[in-house]
Parts: structure tokens; sequence; C-alpha cells
């Protein structure tokens, strides 16, 4: 593989490149697809961060007069059984989503680009051993490892994000070593380490850019996973606990329970969730597509 | 609420029929239940919770049991199980049972005295070399006054108590009080329990299902009239709910039907008999009164001053919950106190906003208000009927300045989190196995007690709690219960939010279910139900 | 060829061994154990009880030791205990896999049998509006949530059929089953059947640029033929090898199906054994999971191998 940006790529896929309005534009008109996908990540994202001026209420007041109200003017989609208005608990939960998905990915990623770059380049019995514990921690589906990790540090945001991050680090850490072992031997970086830079340094400035357009690939498609992983896990309970309105904790138990009556229980968290999920795939897709040229169709 | 008063009738006309004399029970047929979750064991001596005693009650006798028959458990509504008669000598310390004759176990071997005195000398904790009945022994505190058994024969056995207890026989008629044999082994009775009761265990698949089977040998001529019971355990609560309304379960799991779920269940299943009734559960809030915040009374006192009862009560069952002190309301309990006296009790005020206005001035005066509210976490369990109070609780904390997050805990660790005192507030489900003020006050507030998890301890309250023991005259009883029940709500511990009401249900095919209005934990010996198809 | 094969034997001994000890120290670092669990839920917390059925069930021994217990109990084909039902671990472990490989079987087939014809229609049709639909399709089947998928079809089920598939360990007969666990099986397939599909679009997209494809079409044979014939057969080897890995890593997709549809299987019965702190059959189980993933994995690459004679052996 070879080191590759956006500007090359989109150079190579024939696009007049000037200013970042012209990119969106060539990006949106090349991947339709991916621009919807990208439109979702940002509502997604911005609904996140400015969850506290969109919902209209806290999405934790419980009121008895609207025990499981229909949707209305008042609730826009109902509320739930503690009459808690589902809109807000919606828009709140993009929040925690996103600081999973976002927090594992980004712990992981660190993790992984860590164990990935040592392994890669300093090469030896540190890789060795290294590949061996990924190999160990590949040899169990991501559900399963993440729900043996969450039980056993306990239902909370942070151990969440911890149960999720740790399975998703293999991945990671096996691009960047196929990135870094590749690029090691490159005239580029043949030459920093001749001017005598250190080691680590050449790690960093030199090999880790270059393994950015795969992983950026792998990101959003671990954005989308981990956003799928957190609330199986709150579903099965073992995820982030109540008060918090985590998508995933919102269809467990309570929700089944008025499916008849109030559908709207289990009808617009699962929504919020695939659709969030469709939209990072989406955008994934595209990017795909756009940087790694190899898997192109 | 036209709705469930409509439901309430059809249910008590239900019961009507029922309750007229069953001339034409019909034998044969299989039950299909469904249980909530996986009972931990099946040994009843060994657990607390309702998943072991409904499957299981019907493996067992007791010496006397609940007469079935009355809605209401009470100690003038007890009747004859393996005991044909029992008597008190005059000082009333010594209780002696003439056991019914030819009894068998479920294995062919002959059920004797020696079998009673293994049982309660397991449970007092005084085992003799060799016996292993229970490695557990949840209700140990049930047995403080017992002496000693004796046995005279084969067909006579005698406790021995240190003093009067008139609630003595209301704990052996509890469903949680059934007689195991001395030659079963402790592992034995967890997985594959030998009883003498009308139905034995055929098999047992864990997280799967119980099968029970008729016991053709039962000692009480022409019962059970099933064939067999059939247990799935289904752990969703909407799936158990669907499979009622589909017909693959001929009942609800006891209480399992809450008030927002029976208009669904009602409207799935037409012909369906829904009956509510008083669990004898009730939420309470735990407060650690031995740290900061919480070791200021007055702190203690605004807590309670925000509590709106009804509030909670409207969420949790649309307003059916019953608000009560330490014992369960009358009129479906026996012992709690009339409704006038627990309108003065601080945190059951009809007025709410007014005794919110002061828990909002005792929190002003020391140094709270909006911009500067006092934290605190409200650990709970990490179960849906634990954490719902809970989250409500929190909401109405913030009306007196305590801004308090939620902290749940996972099931296992919960009780050895409270009993270490790591906690602030607690919200906590107390389920009482008998309607009695002994079982009850022993359990939860003495200070010897090892369910006593809040570690609340007033010497004047356990004085009480042994005087009221030990008086006979019931009326006179039921006086010093009060005044141990104002107490308790003076002092603030554990202060009740409501026991909870739900709703049970069965297809009309189900005859003789007779559920008991102040216990769920006693009524499941499952011998006169019968199927009509 | 062989040098190759002791290398990857050896390389699954050692990922083995290691998931034998990492699940062995997490499962200890779970706060609270089984004594905690068992007098707990009684509401009495009794130390002395404690006590006595820690030391009962050995978990008071030196980690060491406990760990040599069950290792060489393993090697011996003896499971242990299990904890909570005080049964042989295999008694409780054995029923419940081939329940779990049914529904894994049958999720598996419906994931074929949608995702291969779909794959092939898109791959055609490329940039058809067809194609577009179908991907859209594809993507959303990897992102809708297995559990919320399994609560909509119980939804459905109830408002069409007025009753739900309840697992009956009794069903016997094929046609009986199949009945029972085809609604879950759909939900667990669902997932694979979009990932096969992608996987056979863009497999079969490769196979149509290569040379002998366009050597044959240029023959003059027929477009079907040259499609399906040609194309298809040779597109098909990458998607056999994500089917086999796939099946391996169905188990997560099992573990909320089978919560949802209330089956008796493995994968539910870890999370039950997990939240019992049910070490012999947590250990056990997961142990079992990781031997059918790197068997798979193994078995995926041979089959790789000996199907592709592109792929040399070597290092």
């Amino acid at each position: 593989m070879t080191a590759i940006d956006h500007q090359a790529a989109l150079a190579r896929a024939g696009a007049n490149v000037t200013g970042w309005w012209s990119r969106t534009l060539f990006f949106a008109r090349r991947y339709p697809l991916g621009a919807v996908g990208a439109v979702i990540v940002f509502l997604f994202i911005f609904t996140a961060v400015f969850a506290d001026v969109i919902a209209p209420v806290d999405p934790t007041a419980t009121n008895a007069k609207y025990s499981l109200a229909p949707p209305s003017s008042m609730f826009w989609l109902g509320a739930d059984f503690m009459g808690r208005d589902m809109y807000s608990r919606i828009i709140h939960g993009a929040r925690i989503s996103l600081a999973v998905g976002a927090g594992a990915m980004g712990l992981g990623g660190i993790l992984g680009i860590s164990i990935g770059l040592a392994s890669g380049y300093l090469g030896g019995w540190i890789d060795l051993a290294l590949q061996r514990l990924m190999d160990i921690m590949q040899a169990l589906p991501l559900l399963v490892l993440a729900i043996i990790m969450a039980a056993s540090l306990g239902p909370s945001l942070r151990n969440t994000v911890i149960a999720i991050a740790i399975p998703l680090v293999p991945s990671v850490a096996r691009v960047v070593r196929s990135s870094t072992l590749s690029l090691r031997e490159q005239p580029f970086v043949e030459a920093a380490r001749a001017v005598g830079m250190g080691e680590l340094r050449v790690a960093v400035r030199h090999v880790l850019p270059n393994t950015l357009a795969p992983l950026i690939v792998l990101a959003t498609a671990q954005l989308g996973s981990a956003i799928l992983v957190e609330a199986s896990l709150s579903f099965l309970g073992l995820g982030v606990p109540e008060p918090h309105p985590s998508w995933g904790r919102m269809l467990s138990e309570s929700a089944a329970e008025y499916v008849r009556t109030a559908p709207w229980l289990v009808i617009w968290p699962g929504v919020a969730i695939s659709l969030t999920v469709f939209g990072t795939n989406l955008l994934g897709d595209a990017l795909r597509d756009l940087l790694d040229p190899r898997q192109r169709s | 609420m036209r709705l469930t008063t409509a439901i309430w009738a059809a249910g008590t006309a239900g019961l009507l029929t029922i309750a007229s004399p069953s001339f034409a029970q019909k034998q044969g047929g299989t039950l299909n239940m469904p249980l909530r979750d996986n009972p931990p064991s099946a040994s009843i001596h060994e657990e607390a919770t309702i998943s072991v005693v409904q499957p299981f009650m019907a493996v067992f006798n007791n010496l006397v049991v609940f007469d079935p028959n009355q809605k209401a458990n009470s100690p003038d509504h007890i009747v004859p199980d393996l005991a044909d008669s029992w008597s008190w000598n005059d000082d009333k310390t010594k209780l002696t049972f003439k056991l019914h004759q030819g009894v068998k176990w479920h294995d062919g071997k002959p059920f004797t005295a020696k079998d009673v005195k293994c049982t309660f000398d397991a449970l007092k904790g005084t085992p003799d070399e060799g016996t292993d009945l229970m490695r557990k022994d949840p209700r140990k505190i049930w047995y403080i006054n017992l002496k000693e058994v004796t046995t005279n024969g084969d067909n006579e056995v005698t406790f021995v108590l240190g003093r009067p207890q008139p609630s003595f026989l209301s704990m052996l008629a509890a469903g949680y009080s059934p007689i195991y044999s001395c030659h079963v082994p402790s592992r034995e009775m967890r997985t594959k329990p030998i009883g003498t009761g009308p139905f034995k265990i055929a098999e047992y698949k864990r997280n799967e299902s119980i099968k029970l089977v008729r016991n053709p040998d039962y000692f009480k001529k022409g019962k059970p009239h099933l064939d067999a019971i059939e247990w799935k355990i289904v752990p969703n609560r909407s799936t158990r709910m669907l499979g009622f309304v589909s017909g693959q379960f001929d009942m609800t799991f006891d209480s399992d039907i809450s008030f927002p779920m029976l208009k669904d269940v009602m409207s799935q299943k037409k012909d369906a008999i829904c009956e509510a009734r008083p669990s004898n559960v009730n939420s309470n809030i735990l407060i650690n009164r031995d740290s900061p915040p919480f070791n200021n009374p007055e702190i203690r006192r605004a807590l309670v001053d925000t509590l709106d009862i009804k509030a909670f009560n409207e969420i949790l069952s649309q307003g059916h919950n019953l608000d009560g002190a330490a014992m369960l309301p009358p009129p479906n309990g026996v012992w709690g106190m009339p409704a006038d006296m627990l309108a003065t009790l601080p945190g059951h005020s009809t007025d709410v906003e007014k005794s919110r206005a002061e828990g909002r001035k005792i929190m002003e005066k020391l140094g709270y208000g909006p911009d500067k509210p006092l934290k605190v976490k409200v650990a709970t369990r990490n179960i849906a009927i634990y954490r719902d109070p809970a989250v409500i609780l929190i909401d109405q904390l913030k009306k007196v300045y305590i801004e308090a997050e939620l902290e749940p805990i996972d099931t296992t660790v919960w009780y050895t989190k409270i009993q270490r005192k790591d906690y602030q507030l607690g919200m906590n489900l107390t389920g009482v196995g008998v309607d009695d003020p002994d079982v009850n006050f022993y359990e939860n507030f003495y200070s010897k007690s090892l369910r006593n998890y809040t570690g609340y301890n007033n010497p004047d309250v356990d004085k009480l709690i042994d005087q009221q023991s030990a008086e006979t005259d019931i009326a006179k009883r039921k006086k010093i219960v009060w005044e141990i029940e104002k107490k308790l709500a003076d002092d603030v511990a554990r202060p009740v939010i409501g026991y909870n009401v739900d709703n049970t249900c069965w297809s009309p095919q189900v005859k003789g279910v007779k559920l008991q209005v102040n216990s769920i934990y006693n009524g499941w010996r499952f011998e006169d139900i019968w199927l009509d198809r | 060829m062989g040098a190759y094969l002791v290398r990857r034997l050896f390389l699954m001994a050692v990922t083995l061994v290691g998931m034998s000890i990492l699940i062995f120290v997490l499962l200890r670092l779970v706060p609270g154990n089984i004594a905690d669990i068992l007098v707990d839920a009684t509401g009495n917390d009794d130390p002395q009880e404690k006590a006595r059925i820690v030391h009962d069930l050995g978990i008071d021994r030196p980690l060491v030791e406990q760990y040599w217990q069950w290792i060489n109990g393993l090697a011996h084909g003896d499971l242990g205990y299990a904890f909570v039902s005080e049964r042989p671990a295999i008694e409780e472990i054995a029923p419940r896999i081939p329940i779990s490989s049914k529904l894994a079987g049958l999720a598996i087939f419906f994931a074929v049998l949608l995702g291969v014809p779909l794959g092939v229609v898109s791959a055609v049709r490329q940039n058809s509006g067809l194609d577009y639909g179908l991907r859209v399709l594809s993507l959303s089947g990897l992102s809708l949530p297995a559990f919320w998928l399994g609560l909509l079809v119980l939804m459905a089920s109830v408002q069409w059929f007025g009753t739900i598939p309840i697992y009956d360990a009794d069903a016997h007969g094929f046609f009986t089953q199949v009945k029972m666990l085809a609604l879950p099986a759909i939900v667990v397939g669902f997932r694979s059947s979009a990932l096969i599909m992608r996987l056979t679009r863009s497999s079969m997209l490769e196979v149509l640029r290569q040379d002998y494809v366009r050597t044959a079409r240029s023959k003059g044979a027929s477009n079907a033929s040259v499609n399906y014939d040609h194309a298809l057969r040779n597109a098909l080897l990458p998607v056999v090898t994500v089917i086999g890995i796939e099946a391996a890593f169905l188990v997560g997709g099992l573990i909320v199906t089978e919560t949802v549809f209330n089956i008796p299987g493995v994968a539910r019965f870890l999370v039950e054994a997990i939240r019992w702190r049910d070490y012999p059959i947590v250990q056990n189980l997961t142990m079992l999971i990781a031997v059918v993933v790197v068997t798979m994995n193994f078995l995926v690459d041979m089959a790789y191998m000996v199907l592709d004679p592109r792929i040399k052996f070597g290092g």
C-alpha cells in the first residue's frame, strides 16, 4: 500500500480540487449515498452537542399525569411510563450514543495505534507478543468480549466506553501495523532516519500520518458498531444505566411491556439507533471508495 | 378508572362462582404457568423470593397452613396440614402438634415427628451431627424464641418457646415454612427436593422449565386435581404477557400485570379473569443515618417532607398502590394503623405543598437553596421495579433543594454495599412473608437482625417489639404495633412510599384460584386448582 | 504446507491458552462472587454463610491452583460443577449447544438464500436504481440492532397472528422446529445476509472485470451464461469464506435474539451465567466459543488455500 491523502485521491478521481466547498460538492456528486450519510452523521453530532438547546424539556423530569401519553403537540413523540418526554430523551440519547461511540472509538484508536505502531515499527519479539495478544482478543466475537468486560466493570458510562473500546483495539492495531510495515522501508522514512531523527519521532511524524486513510475508513465503521454494541449492552442491562437516556436502555424491559398501548416507546429509540448507524455506514462506504482505491467498485 | 372497576367486578364475579361449593371438579390436565426468573434454588427455606415459593410450595406441606379458602391470612384462620391438631400449654410456651399418620415422602419413606425436629433444628442453626438440610438460613430471626423441639413417638412433636409468642403459629403456617425430611441432603433439596406435597418434581431444567407431576399417594384424599403443572421460565415480562394472552399460559405469574399493562391484557384476552391485590411488598427509602448529610435529623425530616406518595402511586400503579406505614394498611392488612392516624405521620401528609414549604424552610435554614442545592446519590438495585420509584424520588427531591443522582447497583452487590453503609440514600423493596408484626419488625427493625440493613437501633423500639410479640390480646397488641409504626415514622427509619398492588390474571378454564390479599407467599399449594376443559 | 500447518496449529493453541487465562482473570475481577449472590438474593448478608459457600466451592483457594484445576479437568474432559445448578457443567452446557447451532444454521441458511442472489443481481445491474435500492437495503441490515428487529417482529406477530413463537423444548420433527425457530433465525440472519450480499456484489464486480470474462463475452457467450456460469462460480470463493467466519461470529446476534425470543441456547445462558458469577459455566462456554471461532478461521483459511491456486503456502 502506498501513501494516500485526500488531495491525491480526489485528483486521481479527476476532480478539480480547489476550495473546500467545491470538494464537498464533488464528493456529493460522486457519492450521493455518502453525502446522505454525511448529513445524517452531521445531524447526529449536532444534536448530541446542542441537546440542551434542542430538547424542549428535561429528559429526566417525571410527571404522573402524562404516563404513556401518546404523541401530541406537547409531547411530539409521546411520553414514557414515567411521563418523561420521549422527544427530549431521544435528543439527549444522541449525546450518550456519541459519547460512548466516540469515546470507545477514541480510546480503542489510541490503544490500537500505539500497539500497531510498536508492533510494526519495533518488530521482533515485541511484535510477536503483541500479535498473539491481538489473536486472543479476536478469538471472541465483539459483543461477547464487550459483555464480559462490561459485567466485570459494572454499569456506568465510563465503564461502557472501556468495555466497548477494548474489543475494538485489535482491528486498529492490525491496520496500523500492516501500513507501518510497508511504510518502514519507504524512501522518505529512511531519509528521515538518515538525517538523524529519533525512531519514535519518525514513527509519529512520518509513519502515522500516512496510515491515516485506512484508519479513517476503519474509524467510521467502528463508530457505527460501537453505537450498536452500546445499544445491545444497555438493552441487556449491562451498559449505560438509568437515568441516562440511552437509546438501548429505552428499548429494554419496560418499553416492550407497553408495546401495544404505547408503540412509540419501541419505535423511536430503534429508529434513532438505526438511522445513526445507517448514516455512519453510508459515509464509511463512500470514504472507503474514496480513500482506499484497492477496494473501489 | 371505570375500566378497572369493571375488571374488579369481573374478578369478583369469577371468584363468587369459585367460592360456591365446587361439586364438579374435573380431574386431570396440565396447568401451564410462566415463571419470571430462574429460581436460585428449589429449597424454600434457603431462599426469600416468590420465584421459589410459587413453583415449589406445591412440593411440600407445612404442619399447619393459612386457610386456603380465606382471602386474608390471619391468626384465626389457620387449618391443619401435616398436623391434625395442636394445643398450647397453660403458660403458652409449649405448642404440641399431633401429626397425621401414614404420610409418605415422595421417595416412599415414612414421614415422622423426627423430620419436623430435623427441619427446625436446622433452621435454629443447631442441626444434629450428620444432617445437612440447608446451607443458608435467611429467616433465622423467626426462631430466636424457639428453645427446642421435642418428639414423643413418631406422631407428636412439641415446640418449646422461651416466652409466649402467639405469632409463632402464624409463622409455621407460612408458605416459607415447609417441613423437610431428615434423610435428604441439602444439595438435593436445592435441585430436586423431596417433599410430602401434592406434586412431585419430575424435571427441573435450569433457566428453562420445571415440571411437577401429581403425587398419586398424596395423603389428602382426592387431591390434587391436576395431573401436572408445567412452569416455563420466561425472564421478559412482555413475553410472559404475550404468552398468557395467546393461550400458551393458563395464568400469569403472581402480581405480574401492572395497572398500565392491564388494559392491554384485557383488550387482547377478553375472557381473562384479573384480580388486583396488594403483594405485601413495599417500596421504602433506606437512609444512611451514620454519615453526612443524613446524620442530621433535620435533613432527614426535609427528605420526608418532600414525599408525595400520591404522585408515586399515580405513576407506578395509576393510583392503586396503598399508602401505609411499617405494616400493610387495612382493610387488606390485619395490623396496619387506620388511615386517619396515618395522615398525621411525617411523609404521609395530604397537603404536600404545605409540607414541602416546611421542608424548604429547614433546608434554607441550613444554608441550601435553589442555587446551592444539596448534592446526594440515590443507590438502587439495577432492576426496573427498584429503579422506577428511585427516578421519581430524585425528581421529588429537587423540590427541597436536594439534587440527587441515581447510582444503579448491580444486584449481586446491593446488600453488601448497603450493609457496608456505602450509600447515602437507597431505594429498596421489602417483601413481608406473613402479614404479622413479629415477622416484619424482627426481620427489618430489630437491632440484632441480619436483614436490618440500615442498622436501625432504637432500644425503645426493640423493647416494644418484644412486648407486642408476647401480647396475646389482639386489640392490645394492635395498639403497641401502631405505636411502633409511629415511632419508626417519626425516626424516619425506612420511610414507606407505598404498598404495591398488582394484578394476577388467569383464563376462565382455571378453577379454584383463591388469591390471598395480604401476602403473595402463602397460597400456592395448587391442590385445589382444577381445569375445566 | 506441513510446516505451515504445524505453525498454524501451534498459534491456535497459544491463542486458546491465552484466552483461558484472560477469561479466568477477568472473571475474578468482577465484583461479587457466587456466594454474595446466593446469600444476598435472600436479603440476608451473613458473612458466615458466605464464607462457608466460598469454601465449599473452592473459590477461596489460590488462583493458580484454581486455574490448574480447571485446565487439568478440561484436559481430562471434566468441566467441573456448575455453581448455581450444582450439576456437572457439561450437563448444563451440552443440551444447549444443539439449540443454538440449529438457530445459527437456520440463520446462515436464510442469509445465503437472501444474500447471494441479491448480491449477484446488484452486481449485474451495477449503478441501476435496483442496485442502489439493494445497497441501501443491505446497509440497513447492518444498521438495525438485532434486538430491535426482534421486538418489531414480535409486535408484528402479535398484531397479525395474535400469538408469538414460544420456545418449546418438546417440539420434535423437522418442520415443527423450523417453524418455531424461523422468526428468530431471520432476525439473526438479516445482518449476515447484508454482509453476504455486499461481498457477493463486490467480488462479482471484480470477476466481471477480469480478462477471461471479457474473453468469454467476446467469444459470443450469452450475457446470462457469462454472468451466472463464469462469474458467479469464481465470485463465490470469498463469499464462502465470509460465511464461515460469520457463522462463528453469529454468537453476538444470538445473545440478544435468544433473549428477545426466550430461547434457552448457549448465548443467553452465557449472559445469565455471568450475572450469577457461575465461573465454571462462563469459563467453559467462553472457551467453547473461542474454539469455534478459531477453528472456523482455520478452516476458512484452509478452504481458501485449497480452492484458490493463486495463494502460496508459506509463513
